[in-house]
């Protein structure tokens, strides 16, 4: 199961993940990013506070690099926030940590944008 | 002491997370560290979620998982009795996938990256089985 929020911060989607992200669980936030998207043309840059997700495989990847496409189409990046090592870990074997920057607190990504 | 257990379910995403737990929990009577069951539940997460969206794509039909071990060696065999696989070398190569929209193609490299031995065994309209080992250190 998984609990997240999305909102927009500025040219930011922000998105706030609590527990596992897998083939089950991918599509509710697949939908949730997706219409953000579509809905606020300002956004472009994407924000994942990871702090309190549990679990990730390539489905939940697979989701975020989707997101991450559209994103970069409007000249956006990718931030992940408070990955601890095991969702690092993930994150590094599908190659995401050459295209994120990881940082401390959602306010230290929304500087960098 | 050898020690299994054996079990079937419906190939359907919901039972994803209920595999990859049960799993981690059979292994945790092992002595092994949180980073090790975390390798254990990604590949098994990967395994299942190949059954569920590339063997039963379009059908329906169930999963059979048996793990064991012994000593410390823990034996991970992940089945499903869907399409199968037509070619089982492009299927292996990093990044292939038949569905490029939804799936980063990574499920095969990342069960080799977490575990320490893999082998794939398909037939197309019969199924696919992977089995994959970790040897986990004597502590």
């Amino acid at each position: 199961m998984v609990r997240f929020s999305v909102k927009v911060v500025g040219q930011a989607l922000v998105a706030t993940l609590d527990g596992d992200l897998d083939l089950h669980t991918c599509p509710q936030l697949k939908d949730a990013l997706t219409e953000a998207f579509e809905q606020n043309s300002q956004a472009k840059h994407l924000v994942f506070d990871v702090r309190h997700l549990t679990f990730i495989d390539s489905s939940g990847l697979g989701v975020i690099l989707g997101r991450y496409r559209a994103a970069q189409e409007r000249g956006g990046k990718l931030f992940f926030v408070k990955a601890d090592p095991r969702i690092q870990r993930v994150l590094r074997l599908s190659g995401m940590h050459r295209i994120a920057e990881f940082v401390d607190s959602t306010a230290e990504a929304l500087d960098r944008v | 002491m050898k020690n299994w257990i054996k079990l079937e379910f419906p190939g359907t995403s919901v039972n994803v997370g209920f595999a990859r737990a049960a799993i981690a929990h059979f292994a945790a009577q092992l002595e092994i560290t949180l980073d090790e069951l975390e390798d254990i539940k990604v590949a098994v997460s990967e395994a299942v979620s190949n059954c569920v969206v590339h063997g039963y794509r379009e059908k329906s039909g169930n999963v059979v998982i048996e793990a064991s071990y012994e000593g410390q060696r823990l034996e991970i065999v992940v089945e499903d009795f869907g399409h199968g696989i037509p070619d089982i070398d492009a299927a292996q190569e990093t990044g292939y996938t038949t569905l490029p929209e939804e799936r980063m193609g990574l499920g095969l490299t990342f069960m080799r990256e977490c575990m320490d031995e893999l082998y794939l065994y398909s037939r197309v309209d019969e199924g696919t089985k992977v089995v994959m080992v970790k040897n986990i250190p004597p502590r």
